[in-house]
């Protein structure tokens, strides 16, 4: 028989679940590119549902070394962010009104399960584009893979990769759901 | 009890590391603001580093080169030449086809006389006017985009020389005549000067939003020479004021029979009274234009006695007062708005030339400013602290003086023969007092010799002291007659041009490229990219465009690289064409295919990595 969490576990997951929501609107990830000739920076802004920033420029400047181009159409995954993300986020409210503690296990392996296949879906797209390059580009370059977080040196441009408010909005929402196991702890 | 003694100490501590730790030790504001060239050498002054801007735009007028030149002052360096009147192959400018009808087949222009659209007797930054002397044009030029926007032609006139100045809120662009002509410009014997040749003042209208000129109405003067004018502000604000020269009515070698009176006119005109007799219908419509003749308009002209043939006439910045510059009488008379307007009350006139009523000349003005030596004033700037500057051309120096006492507070020398100068936002309600730019006509043993010819001259004189410091001596191409200099954060620029899916002929994605023909006309819809250009993707060579021998080929071409200072050009080579695309930017150059052969195409405007391969073919098949 499984033990009802208390009130403030609840909360918590509430909490969660709207953070998990709020994060949607809030970019997720970035990339900022600098070069001696752009020294104000170009951006690559990634959304749970979109892309934005500067990318037509940087599928311009990209088309020199035979990079894809990208856009929203290039990631079949982005229609159904939005609603993996609010589905989570149903769950674990779901999970905070039940009250029970064997779902919440479920819920934070989901948020786990999301999490790894997220970063996993990341690093394969920065590799695709880092290693698949067109072999009659004009300027030849070694393939490369630019990190998730961090800088990275591809010709005259110095990258910066990094996780941003939405993404630490959905950390505080992990958090949120890891709550109720140290409140529901056996004394 | 004494348990506040640790918290207390434990605060204490706290305050005490946090100021060690966070204060600011430096030893407070420099004052760099408050008088920044204070402790500056003159190189200092002008040296403006990489990274920083200038404090101004200066736009000058580039006289006979038809083009705007714009500086950065202090620095004194030049940011651009715009085209105005002129075809530039540089920017396309006359080649593309929006622009070669907005020239209407001129090649040259005189522009003289720049003026910086007006709220409030403020320059607000919106758009600069220019006047062509040679060929009886008004443009504008929008500073959002530093591109010529509109040309009007005007009828009826002899060469705006007088013009361009704006009223206080812009409502009117003032253009009076330099030459007086016939009506229309037809034929009439000089012999019949008095009678059928006319003084025309064009009162020109601008739509900001259109971006288009017209000819509000014209007034009808007589047949003097118009010099230069300028419209009054607050308490003046419906008023404009002209020098006349050549009242002696002389057909012939003006340089002597023109300089022969003693006394030439100051001509007033009262624009607002003007422009609701025009709406009541009290005009005649010739030429096209409503031309209004203000002699039979009571209170709407006046004319008042001034020193021989005068060149400037300014407003003061309060609108109060304004002073012509004597040109061939050595001296500077301050006149007073309000005098003149009691006279005007009064009907206190002493005399009437062509139903003008004359105002008396001992009554209206309150000053001549007469230095010792000084030859030849030609125009007057203000400063913030109730100080003139005049330009004296034959005795080449800038005098400035103070214009409540006609004290003489300083001279300085200049090299040589100044025209107009401009001081910083120096013929506005409040002019900023730092920065005087003397244009200068001779430069002679200035710079490095070119040849018989020199260029003209710019002085950099810092007015911020009692005692006026020339800064800087730079050179300019001919030719700037008056320049305004407007402070830098009102000249709101845009990056690029916006992507607009609906602008006509416009194309925005490679697979909507094509190439259309309609009978003998042959409508390409390309794109130019870095580092390629797509008239018709889908086929074998998109950058390969093949006409008929006499088609009428028209390129519509758009820049879709968003991207800051990513312009295209495209040339044709042997068929004398290219034209320029920037960012965002779609263009039209239209021509007749009349030579059969091959004829590379290529990017003539340096765009990025790999422009020299931008290129393609036209090839013109035989008939």
């Amino acid at each position: 028989m499984s033990k009802k969490l208390s009130i403030g576990s609840m909360l918590s997951l509430i909490i969660a679940a709207a953070l998990l929501v709020t994060s949607m609107f809030f970019p997720w990830w970035g990339m900022k590119f600098y070069a001696p000739q752009y020294p104000e920076g170009l951006d690559i802004i990634v959304y749970p549902y979109t892309l934005a920033g500067d990318i037509d420029i940087v599928n311009g400047l990209n088309h020199y070394i035979g990079m894809t181009e990208f856009s929203n159409e290039s990631f079949p995954e982005l229609p159904y962010m939005k609603y993996l993300v609010i589905g989570l986020a149903f769950i674990i409210l779901l999970i905070g009104l039940l009250r029970r503690k064997k779902l919440l296990y479920v819920g934070i392996g989901l948020f786990t399960i999301g999490g790894i296949l997220g970063i996993y879906d990341m690093k394969r797209w920065l590799k695709k584009f880092g290693t698949e390059l067109d072999p009659k580009a004009p300027i030849e370059l070694d393939p490369f893979v630019p990190p998730i977080i961090g800088e990275n040196t591809i010709a005259n441009f110095v990258t910066n990769s990094y996780f941003t408010t939405g993404a630490f909005i959905l950390g505080a929402a992990f958090i949120c759901t890891l709550i109720p196991l140290w409140l529901e702890r056996k004394k | 009890m004494k348990n506040w003694i640790p918290a207390a100490t434990g605060l204490v501590a706290g305050a005490l590391a946090a100021t060690v730790f966070f204060a600011d030790f430096s030893s407070g504001p420099s004052g760099s603001a408050t008088n920044e060239n204070a402790n500056k050498t003159n190189a200092e002054k002008v040296y403006v580093p990489y990274g920083e801007h200038d404090d101004y735009y200066m736009l000058s007028s580039g006289g006979h080169s038809g083009q705007l030149f714009v500086y950065g002052v202090p620095s004194m360096r030049k940011l651009r030449t715009v085209p105005v009147f002129t075809p530039d192959p540089a920017t396309g400018y006359g080649f593309d086809d929006a622009t070669k009808k907005m020239l209407g087949g001129f090649t040259w222009g005189d522009f003289h006389h720049p003026a910086i659209s007006e709220t409030d007797a403020e320059y607000d930054g919106k758009f600069v006017f220019a006047n062509d002397v040679a060929n009886n044009r008004i443009a504008a030029v929008d500073l959002k985009t530093f591109h010529t926007a509109d040309i009007m032609s005007m009828p009826n006139m002899g060469g705006p020389h007088a013009g361009t100045f704006v009223t206080q809120n812009t409502e009117y662009i003032v253009m009076p005549t330099r030459f007086s002509r016939p009506l229309g410009g037809d034929y009439a014997s000089l012999d019949q000067f008095e009678e059928k040749y006319k003084g025309i003042v064009s009162m020109v209208k601008f739509d900001q939003e259109t971006k288009k000129f017209d000819l509000g109405y014209q007034i009808m003067l007589p047949p003097w020479s118009y010099d230069l004018s300028d419209a009054g502000k607050k308490v003046s604000g419906d008023w404009i004021v002209m020098t006349t020269y050549n009242t002696e009515f002389a057909t012939t070698n003006l340089e002597i029979n023109a300089s022969q009176n003693d006394r030439d006119y100051i001509v007033l005109l009262n624009w607002k009274e003007l422009e609701k007799k025009v709406a009541d219908g009290q005009y005649e419509e010739i030429n096209g234009a409503k031309v209004i003749d203000p002699t039979k308009v009571k209170g709407s002209i006046y004319a008042i006695p001034v020193a021989k043939s005068p060149h400037g006439v300014d407003f003061t910045p309060d609108g109060t007062r304004f002073i012509a510059s004597g040109k061939l009488a050595p001296l500077m008379t301050v006149f007073s708005f309000e005098k003149a307007m009691e006279a005007v009350k009064n009907e206190d006139f002493t005399d009437e030339k062509f139903g003008i009523p004359v105002l008396p000349y001992d009554k209206v003005m309150e000053r001549e400013v007469d230095p010792p030596g000084a030859l030849g004033p030609l125009h007057t700037q203000y400063d913030d602290k109730g100080n003139a500057y005049n330009t004296m051309f034959i005795s080449s120096e800038v005098i400035k003086w103070k214009i409540d006492t006609g004290e003489i507070i300083d001279r300085t020398p200049i090299h040589y023969s100044p025209g107009h100068s401009s001081a910083a936002e120096g013929d506005t309600a409040s002019p900023d007092g730092n920065w005087l730019v003397s244009l200068n006509k001779i430069a002679k043993d200035a710079f490095l010799s070119v040849g018989p010819s020199h260029p003209e001259s710019m002085e950099l004189i810092d007015i911020s002291n009692d005692k006026m410091e020339l800064v800087y001596t730079n050179p300019v191409d001919p030719e700037p007659h008056y320049a305004q200099i407007i402070k830098a954060d009102k000249i709101k620029t845009i990056p690029i041009y916006e992507k607009d899916e609906k602008r006509p002929n416009s194309v925005w994605s490679q697979e909507d490229t094509r190439i259309e023909r309609k009978g003998n006309e042959v409508h390409v819809y390309g794109i130019a990219m870095r580092s390629k250009f797509i008239f018709d993707a889908k086929s074998k060579r998109p950058d390969e465009l093949t006409v008929k021998q006499g088609d009428k080929v028209f390129i519509h071409l758009t820049n879709i690289d968003l991207d800051q200072d990513i312009t295209h050009g495209f040339g044709i080579m042997d068929y004398n064409l290219n034209y320029e695309v920037q960012p965002g930017q779609t263009n039209t150059l239209e021509f007749t295919a009349d030579k059969a052969g091959t004829f590379p195409i290529y990017c003539t405007n340096f765009c990025s990595a790999l422009h020299q391969e931008m290129s393609g073919y036209l090839l013109v098949e035989p008939k």
